[in-house]
């Protein structure tokens, strides 16, 4: 209220309203003058790139229209890129979700020893993801992974057939990783929410004599729903530009199979042909732009 | 440079000098070089001689050791002056002659020009994506590049030719230096593309066909002589010992990798195919091309399983375990397996691999000056950057670390990596190393016939890289592990050649 | 109704299952660098304790000493260690770069964060909420699309292979998180203060400064703590940015040689690097998870 009565009052100062302290520009211009240089440049040039065509002999960009465009939406390999992303999007996504619920409703509680339980649980976010891609590589490798060892020692994994060469199973490896890195990350967001919760209805529906998975279903979840709308949206978004764990574990094998767009991207990136490769890139963007998009207008996530 | 640079500069020459004419003890040597501020790390000391054990830390004796070429050591000195204090670059693979360079570097070249190298030493993939985005803006970041030899068409335009090099700064060429020493074969197999040599060879990887002598004895199998034995043998081996957790050998299969491509034109190569016939068209699934695949298949189910996902450090450390009998892959290997910590030590032996069946197609039928021949050589190169900021130094060091000693001394000291020059083979240094033991250098003779006889090359074409990244071992990964093409080889390979034409027609290459 | 003593002891039971689950990888991981190579490739078994652990990866990679000392020492020859191997394996630069490179990214983020955040959380001003959106979706765009045109701009700016460079990519990346989070720490503060402050006179900057940001040290701590972990670990763009300047991602994944890979040293390297986070977050763990709820709490 006051705000607005003084942009009246201190129009017809001397030094323009918009410089002042009152307004938002100077507060906001650097860190605008920030994201524009380091994020829009960027965002311009691989648009730059995608609609040119790299000239092996001379090495020149040439104008190329919509070459790359068409090229990417023909490419049967990035189609199939794309899916093996959503399907390790939704997957990881879902079960990191789940499983931060369950572990956070576990460790929701002020009894002895929790705290620790939970300090403990934040551990597995500090670790570098190039080391746990190496911490999975080492512990699934096939001759002498610990992991490796219990799977066939429960006869889930035959040891002629080990998880990282099979297509079938390299992309569940490579989801251990991320799982395991992540889903603390939910826990903790999802213990944020609850320990945010207002007391009085659990103890209505206490007295009302609800069971636990009751009182959860009906009550706990729906309190919680614009917390794990946001925590969706960030985990979903950095599970669909996955990179790093792929990179190491697996650099896309078997075959195929554990190839995201990301890494499909970084491949053709790294042998030269930039235009294709900032195609792809931009792909991944649209993708998410539009997908965030309509997730935050459903679910009325609001910052 | 100040008086005082110079004097310091004399000093430590002149130190080094009578140190190697033996006018200087160790003790003393060191305590002058402590005096000019030199220091020595422990391996450097080492070479020195007088260590712990006779002959010094290499089992080289005090002389050999020392033969640092003093001569060559002062010319550098001299003509390097003008550079002190530069810094020059370059971005390596780990192999042997790179690592080796780096160790002497500090104590050798940079003491004698005060010139400083930083050898930036990574993975084989990210020398390349490096090497490709310091080009592609000319960044000059590199003075130097370490250019695997299927890289040559690729980055040819922004190298100088090194003999041009050589001729027109006659004041920075290295008396002595002897460009015929190098071993032609190896020139035309890694440095040229289109009449052009692109740089200096500098490393040699090539495949041989290494095996477990015991083993064989064991189950009195005779070495196989063309690769049609050799895969009876591989069967035989495997049904042995499996038992023992033995496999009959073990492939760099990994899907999508630079490794897998590399097995596979062995193979093909090895049944009388190519990747190009002469019209520069894919006919990798010709008859003899699906024969050679279908024998890849039959070699990868008789490794162990994690094959699939190994590259050539994958292989090399299964064949140290003893997890398998044989393989034709890279002779870098074999010194490993002589290692002191190795399971195998002193058990392997090495020959040239074994013919090929029927015979090889001859190159002039082949497209992109590929070279088919059962030994697959995988050599690097170095090479000036047009965009350095300091080619004198760059070049100077290019010719210290290329020159007859110093390459002589990397083939004993980089673990028994294969000599480019001629010389370091017949040099005494090597030959005294010819025995069981790390670094040993007993594979030689066998690398040596197959530089000179056998040596298959890859096509020299701008978009090989990509094509031998991201195509050709990701479709055959989708075979060997089931992905797709149900095992039908003819299919996989059908499938390669359209995108292989493809590119190659898109690219404008045809 | 309360839980019995049995649904208690069940509880606490699964819990500690549960957490012991998740430190197994890394308690593995951290065994593995005191494990000789006989231990950590043994493969007719895992090896829990039953080898003679060895120092000596610690000892190289954090302490400085030359591999070739230790090949040495094990009675080896010197041409047989140097079989295969990176630059060097001697870390201890490689911390320090990394901590460099995450203090100054941290400090950076958080002046232009607070700033922003204090700005977005008093101010409303038409198309806010897209405002914050297109701060977040710089999130969106995959590291890898990032690399070229940075590169080239960082070449020319002559920021390639400079702390500055690499600090400012970094803040980059961070920003959007550290805005969202703080937001919603100084939403919590009332805006009755503000305005109390500034009936007394006081101008928006010194309410800000004075007043706003010390009750919302909790918030900064939490967004310091995050922007620290992920500068610390991030690896693609500090790959293709830097030769001479190698941070601890970028060192590890050197030691994957052509000949062998160095677990050894890569187990090493990977616990002591994990030490410094872990502490930070310690320290801050509280703030932290109200902060990452991002104001969504709030209705």
């Amino acid at each position: 209220m006051s705000d607005a009565v003084s942009v009246e009052r201190a129009r017809g100062l001397a030094l323009p309203r918009f410089l002042t302290a009152d307004s938002p520009v100077p507060w906001l211009l650097p860190i605008t003058a920030m994201l524009t240089v380091f994020g829009l440049y960027p965002l311009g040039y691989s648009i730059w790139l995608s609609l040119h065509k790299r000239n092996v002999l001379t090495r020149q960009l040439d104008f190329a229209g919509g070459y790359q465009w068409v090229k990417a939406f023909s490419d049967a390999r990035m189609w199939g890129a794309l899916e093996t992303t959503l399907l390790y999007t939704f997957v990881a996504l879902a079960l990191q979700l789940v499983l931060g619920i369950l572990i956070a409703l576990l460790l929701d509680t002020d009894r002895r020893g929790y705290g620790v339980l939970r300090a403990m649980m934040t551990l597995p976010l500090v670790v570098p993801p190039a080391v746990t891609g190496m911490m999975f590589l080492l512990m699934q490798d096939g001759s002498f992974g610990v992991l490796s060892f219990y799977l066939y020692a429960l006869d889930l994994v035959s040891p002629a057939r080990p998880l990282l060469t099979q297509p079938h199973t390299a992309l569940i490896a490579v989801m251990l990783a991320d799982i395991w890195q992540w889903t603390p990350f939910m826990v903790l967001i999802m213990l944020a929410g609850l320990r945010s919760l207002p007391k009085d209805p659990f103890e209505a529906a206490a007295i009302d004599g609800a069971s636990a998975v009751q009182t959860f279903f009906r009550l706990t979840l729906p309190m919680l729903r614009k917390v794990i709308a946001v925590a969706v949206l960030i985990r979903g978004v950095d599970l669909f530009r996955i990179y790093d764990y792929v990179y190491i574990i697996t650099a896309g094998g078997p075959g195929t199979a554990t190839e995201t767009l990301s890494f499909y991207a970084g491949r053709i990136y790294f042998t030269g042909d930039f235009p294709y490769a900032a195609t792809l890139s931009l792909i991944v963007l649209i993708v998410l732009i539009v997908v965030s998009n309509i997730f935050v207008r459903v679910f009325k996530v609001r910052f | 440079m100040s008086l005082k640079d110079h004097d310091k500069k004399t000093f430590i020459v002149d130190a080094c000098n009578d140190f190697t004419a033996k006018r200087l003890t160790k003790r003393d040597f060191m305590r002058r070089m402590a005096m000019a501020g030199v220091g020595f790390s422990a391996f450097n000391a080492g070479l020195l001689g007088g260590g712990r054990k006779r002959g010094g830390l290499l089992g080289l004796g005090p002389d050999e050791a020392q033969a640092q070429d003093a001569d060559m050591l002062k010319w550098l000195a001299d003509v390097g002056k003008p550079y002190a204090g530069t810094k020059i670059r370059y971005t390596s693979e780990a192999t042997p002659p790179s690592i080796v360079a780096n160790q002497l570097v500090a104590g050798e070249f940079t003491k004698a020009t005060g010139i400083e190298v930083e050898v930036e030493i990574v993975p084989l993939e990210q020398v390349l994506a490096k090497a490709t985005q310091d080009v592609q803006g000319q960044l000059g970041t590199y003075d130097l590049y370490y250019l695997d030899q299927s890289w040559m068409a690729t980055f040819s335009q922004d190298v100088i030719d090194p003999r041009e090099y050589y001729d027109q700064n006659k004041e920075l060429a290295m008396p002595g230096f002897d460009w015929d020493d190098f071993s032609k074969p190896l020139v035309d197999g890694i440095a040229m593309y289109n009449g052009k040599q692109c740089g200096i060879p500098f490393d040699i990887p090539i495949f041989i066909l290494m095996y477990r002598k015991d083993l064989f004895d064991k189950h009195n199998i005779a070495v196989p002589k063309d690769l049609d034995e050799y895969l009876k043998v591989v069967q035989q081996m495997t049904e042995a010992e499996k038992g023992n957790g033995i496999f009959g050998t073990a492939c760099q299969a990994k899907s999508g990798h630079y490794s897998l491509e590399c097995d596979w034109t062995f193979a093909l190569w090895g049944h009388g195919g190519s990747i190009f016939n002469k019209d520069k068209m894919f006919v990798g699934n010709d008859e003899q091309g699906v024969t050679g695949l279908k024998f890849y298949q039959e070699l990868v189910k008789n490794s162990p399983p994690s094959a699939t996902t190994w590259t050539w450090d994958g292989q090399g450390q299964a064949l140290t375990q003893g997890a398998a009998a044989m393989a034709i892959t890279w002779g870098e290997d074999f010194p490993g397996f002589d290692a002191n910590d190795s399971k195998v030590k002193g058990l392997f032996e090495a020959l040239p691999a074994p013919k090929e069946v029927p015979g090889r197609r001859a190159a002039a039928d082949c497209g992109f000056n590929e070279i088919p021949a059962v030994g697959h050589q995988g050599g690097s190169a170095i090479a000036l950057s047009q965009y350095s900021k300091n080619k004198e130094a760059a070049w100077l060091f290019m010719q210290w670390v290329c020159s007859k000693d110093v390459m002589a001394r990397v083939s004993t000291l980089g673990g028994g990596a294969s000599p480019m020059r001629n010389s370091s083979f017949t040099d005494p240094r090597v030959k005294e190393k010819a025995v069981v033991g790390p670094g040993t250098t007993r594979h030689f003779d066998a690398i040596k016939w197959t530089i000179d006889n056998q040596m298959g090359s890859e096509p020299d074409m701008p978009i090989w890289a990509d094509l031998s990244n991201n195509d050709i071992p990701v479709e055959l990964g989708k075979l060997l592990t089931g992905q797709d093409y149900n095992g039908d080889a003819k299919a996989c390979l059908d499938a390669i050649g359209k995108i292989v034409d493809g590119k190659v027609a898109d690219a404008g290459l045809r | 109704m309360e839980p019995t003593f049995f649904q208690k002891r069940l509880r606490d039971v699964v819990a500690v299952i549960v957490v012991a689950i998740f430190m197994f990888p890394i308690a593995w991981w951290a065994l593995s660098s005191i494990k000789p190579y006989s231990a950590i490739f043994d493969r007719s078994g895992p090896v829990y304790v039953d080898f003679t652990p060895t120092p000596d990866n610690y000892r190289v990679t954090l302490l400085g000493v030359s591999r070739v000392q230790i090949g040495m020492e094990q009675g080896g020859d010197a041409a047989g260690v140097i079989k295969g191997g990176a630059n060097s394996y001697d870390s201890r630069q490689s911390l320090a770069d990394s901590a460099i490179i995450a203090v100054g990214s941290t400090i950076v983020t958080l002046f232009l964060a607070t700033l922003a955040a204090y700005c977005l959380s008093r101010m409303q001003f038409v198309g806010q909420q897209s405002f914050l959106f297109w701060i977040l979706s710089q999130r969106f765009m995959p590291p890898i699309a990032m690399v070229i045109p940075i590169v080239f701009m960082f070449r020319d700016l002559g920021l390639r292979d400079t702390y500055l460079g690499l600090i400012l990519v970094h803040t980059l990346i961070n920003l959007p998180l550290a805005v969202l989070l703080l937001k919603s720490f100084f939403d919590d503060v009332p805006r009755e203060i503000d305005e109390a402050a500034m009936i007394d006179g006081a101008t928006r900057a010194q309410t800000f400064y004075k007043i706003v940001l010390p009750m919302v040290k909790g918030g900064i701590a939490a967004a310091a703590v995050l922007c620290f972990i992920f500068s610390w670990t991030e690896f693609l763009l500090s790959l293709f940015l830097t030769t001479e300047i190698r941070t601890v991602p970028v060192k590890i994944s050197t030691f994957v040689t052509s000949t062998a890979t160095e677990w050894g040293y890569i187990t090493a390297l990977g616990t002591s690097a994990i030490v410094p986070s872990f502490i930070f977050i310690l320290l801050v763990q509280r703030h932290l998870v109200r902060g990452l709820t991002l104001g969504s709490l709030k209705d």
